[in-house]
């Protein structure tokens, strides 16, 4: 049995609304009755979906949340109640708490070389001289596996890369030999390969160091090989919690069945989303806060919060906990992917290569001195195929979309139907432009904040000749609906509706001009994960009803996988492996591929199998 | 796929009201602002009507009388009704700063828009000839022009509003510059927008809340330009009269110790100023509270 590092007990945070003025009757619980344990050398992941209060949690046990907060219920931190100390007490605390934040650009110094910055922890807790610091320093970055420490101890956060900047943050928080590391998102953002390698070495430092490790996360794949205990919130409650191992056997609650069948997974032949949006504090239901969104919901769950049920390894808020299930079924047969034949093309690059800052600068730069962001590509894409588009940041991947659109200029030749867009004259040109429509990463940046939404879409058809107005009305509000929207929310604006929302509107947007193509720039990454599988399976319904082709650019191989014909894998701005996607995700071909393929969460690799079968 | 968790969106002007209402940074500026610009345009809209006494009549029993029952503020050198007087200044002082403002908020804007959307050739010629406007001290030009084109109300607004559109043409190609490689606007390219198209729908909507901070600036910088010019003689030209004129009538006389003269239309330039610097203000503040 091992020991309890840190442990709460029906922790609860109230904060101040957005608005208005800091009033007792403003405040809103955003977390409330949390019950967790993190042992010694064990990893306990918590686990929800932004604004479910996970974050909230993490700042209250560091005692960092803003002045105005509400805390009740206990921190126990070795015995000892961590909320209950004043400041002073707690300052000398936090080294033995050391803490992993999402971005380490921003909270790194970017002014402070990163020696000082690893050391500096260690000299305010133990008053070590500056020498033996340093050498601290140079141990610990050795040991979160930077290369030459020695050297790179004397440089700046800027010159390490965002995977190596994580390492430099988990070397500053293990600094005073912490006995719990708390690790709130540290792996979003970066590219999948490194956040693999970035959780592996968290998962080896804990067992190492005997540390207990608190880690926050949005995405339960990536704890799976990793957490010992687990705990799933949801609107600033915990609504299943227990081992690990068994909860990945058998998740009993509905919604943490519906996250795990809303993470696309290599092999996986259906991918079910969450209709709804969480529900904001301040405007959480009565009883069960999953209800209004749950498909097992009846007339006992709205009326108190569920009591746990479960056995000693997990347990689940919910009255009506769900059986032996499967989560997902495998994949049936695929369907032979469509392969472009020659000539027949809907789009063909020519050996498209782009540069960046070639253009005569200030300084004059040559052109010769650019590496090339897009070198020698070339690729067809056939009426009604999907083409995935895969690669870590930096690898062109964006670019290569940015060209499709013709957004930036590139050498050697983009055809839609054989013909050069540079080559119709401008009436015609407009209008073979509308055959190819995108969808951008970001669905708040993509649509027009003082637009509404019915105007969004208009736009579109009026730009395409129409203009009598009950006909826009009628196909604008045809077009939401075909998007799975409410034509009522036509009369809002952008920020009235949420991400998932806005998502879809971008999708009604480019259908409304009737396009062959839609290029599809990161669509997902910027939605949380129930509405990422809704927007999928949106993009593979209208693909196969309208005869419309993709090109999805991701980093996320298995969402990629999932909707794609056929895969390309780009790499420093070329075409590493072009393959069919079941080609590509169980064979494939370039080691750079195979290691794209191995870091994705894949069904049946763990314990995600129907239970009674394995 | 609906949520009946979201409320409803309020529209229109009584949720305009009740937000001015609310306890939010930059309403109580907003709201003395535009209760004070209320009352000057109220004055001198309908002031001269309501008050009904002639500015133009002379009174020659009351040369120079103090303010009194009869002439709240006095009377002139000449026994003309000061208050009356101080009624239509207020009116012709408009009359000619609110146009001026409106061409130089045309021009300004088109002109910024050109540069920000244009090719970068285009971009850097209309730079430079901004810089050169800019360059030129807006008074002297005035002073000059003045000299050679006769002075009415349609050559005025005319001179005013294009000297004055420099500082907003930049204001406009800096927001342009920073909005049009948005991907909203990429979005409508693709969908066949034009640029002109792009500017109208796109670009000037997100604008919009940049654009009514500096048109009310704009507004007083332009009552204080035309009262200077008024000032010095080359504003409004008699027998009509601005608030610059009349301040210029009553400093001559201020050896007189006729300071009900001088003391009204010089307060009347200074709460124009403020009632424009007020909204201008209280504006920005609410902006920046979102």
């Amino acid at each position: 049995m091992t020991g309890v590092v840190l442990s709460l007990r029906q922790l609860g945070v109230e904060l101040a609304g957005r608005d208005g003025p800091r009033l007792a009757s403003n405040m809103a619980p955003v977390l409330e009755g949390l019950d967790l344990e993190v042992r010694e050398g064990e990893m306990t992941a918590l686990v929800g979906e932004s604004g479910s209060g996970k974050t909230i949690a993490a700042l209250a046990v560091m005692r960092l949340l803003p002045p105005g907060a509400r805390i009740t219920g206990q921190a126990l931190f070795g015995g000892e109640d961590l909320l209950g100390l004043d400041e002073r007490q707690m300052r000398a605390r936090r080294g033995s708490v050391g803490m992993v934040f999402q971005n380490p650009l921003s909270a790194l110094n970017p002014s402070m070389t990163i020696g000082r910055q690893v050391a500096e922890g260690h000299r305010l807790h133990t008053g070590a001289s500056a020498q033996a610091a340093r050498r601290h320093a140079v141990d610990l970055l050795g040991e979160v596996g930077i290369p030459d420490p020695a050297r790179r101890l004397d440089e700046y956060p800027h010159q390490f890369s965002g995977g190596q900047r994580q390492r430099v943050m988990i070397a500053a928080a293990l600094a005073c030999n912490p006995k719990l590391l708390i690790a709130d998102e540290p792996t979003t953002g970066l590219d999948p390969l490194v956040a693999r390698q970035i959780l592996d070495l968290l998962a080896k430092l804990q067992r190492d160091h005997r540390m207990g490790l608190l880690f926050i996360t949005h995405d339960l794949s990536l704890v799976e090989r990793h957490a010992q205990r687990l705990c799933v919130l949801y609107a600033g409650r915990a609504v299943e919690w227990g081992e690990a191992p068994a909860f990945f056997a058998r998740p009993r609650h509905p919604y943490s069945h519906a996250l795990l069948a809303a993470v696309p997974r290599l092999g996986q032949a259906t991918l079910r989303g969450i209709a709804g949006t969480m529900p904001d504090p301040g405007h959480r239901p009565h009883g069960c806060r999953f209800a209004p969104r749950c498909p097992q919901r009846q007339d006992a769950c709205t009326r108190a919060y569920p009591p746990p049920v479960g056995d000693g390894r997990t347990q689940a808020a919910c009255l009506f906990p769900l059986g032996e299930i499967p989560v997902a079924a495998a994949l049936p047969e695929a369907p032979a992917a469509t392969t472009p034949l020659p000539g027949s093309a809907l789009l063909q690059m020519q050996s498209v290569t782009i540069r960046y800052g070639s253009r005569a600068g200030l300084l004059g730069g040559s052109k010769a001195a650019v590496a090339p962001s897009l070198d020698d590509v070339s690729l067809e894409l056939a009426r009604g195929e999907c083409l995935g588009i895969v690669g870590e940041s930096g690898s062109g991947k964006s670019t290569l979309g940015r060209a499709i659109l013709h957004m930036l200029r590139y050498e050697g030749r983009i055809l839609l139907d054989g013909r050069a867009l540079g080559d119709l004259s401008p009436g015609d040109r407009r209008r073979e432009r509308r055959r190819v429509q995108v969808v951008f990463q970001d669905p708040r940046e993509s649509l027009n904040p003082r637009l509404r939404i019915g105007a969004i879409i208009a736009e579109a058809l009026q730009l395409g000749g129409q203009h009598d107005r009950d006909s826009l009305r009628r196909q604008t509000d045809a077009l939401l609906e075909r998007v799975g929207l409410n034509a009522a929310l036509a009369g809002r604006l952008p920020n009235a509706i949420s991400g998932g929302q806005a998502q879809r509107v971008a999708v009604a947007r480019a259908l409304a001009a009737r396009p062959d193509i839609i290029v599809l720039d990161e669509p997902t990454s910027a939605l949380d994960v129930s509405t990422q599988a809704m927007l999928l399976n949106l993009l593979r319904d209208l693909s196969r009803h309208e005869q419309l082709a993709y090109v999805m650019i991701s980093h996320d191989i298995a969402a990629i996988a999932w909707l794609a014909d056929r895969i390309a894998v780009l790499r420093a701005g070329r075409i590493v492996e072009l393959a069919t996607t079941d080609q590509l995700v169980n064979h494939p071909r370039d080691p750079y591929s195979a290691s794209l393929v191995a870091s994705a969460p894949r069904l049946g690799a763990a314990t995600i199998t129907v239970p009674g079968e394995a | 796929m609906l949520d009946a968790t979201q409320q409803p969106v309020r529209i229109g002007a009584s949720s305009f009201l009740a937000r001015l209402l609310q306890l939010r940074p930059g309403n109580a500026t907003l709201t003395a602002g535009l209760v004070l610009a209320a009352i000057i345009l109220l004055a001198s809209a309908i002031g001269p009507v309501l008050y009904g006494r002639d500015p133009y009549a002379l009174h020659t029993a009351s040369v120079l009388a103090g303010p009194s029952a009869a002439y709240p503020f006095g009377t002139d050198d000449l026994g003309r009704n000061a208050f009356a007087r101080l009624l239509v200044a207020g009116r012709s002082t408009l009359y000619v700063a609110l146009p001026a403002t409106a061409v130089a908020f045309v021009v300004g804007t088109l002109y910024g828009l050109a540069s920000g959307l244009g090719p970068r050739l285009l971009d850097q010629a209309l730079m430079r000839l901004l810089d050169a406007v800019l360059a030129l001290p807006g008074l002297v030009v005035l002073i000059f022009f003045g000299a050679i084109v006769p002075l009415n109300t349609g050559s005025l607004i005319l001179l005013l509003g294009l000297i004055s559109w420099p500082s907003l043409a930049r204001l406009v190609r800096n927001e342009t510059l920073a909005q049009r490689d948005r991907d909203f606007v990429h979005a409508s390219r693709q969908l066949g927008g034009g640029l002109a198209h792009i500017a109208g729908t796109h670009l000037l909507r997100v604008m919009a809340p940049v654009l009514v901070v500096n048109f009310t600036f704009l507004v007083g910088d332009m009552i204080f330009a035309l009262s200077a010019l008024s000032f010095l003689g080359l504003g409004v030209q008699p027998p009509h009269t601005s608030w610059g004129g009349l301040l210029q009538e009553g400093l001559e006389l201020v050896a007189l110790d006729a300071w009900w003269l001088v003391l009204p239309p010089g307060l009347m330039i200074f709460a124009a100023m403020l009632a424009t610097s007020l909204i201008g203000q209280g504006l920005l503040a609410r902006g920046g509270s979102r």
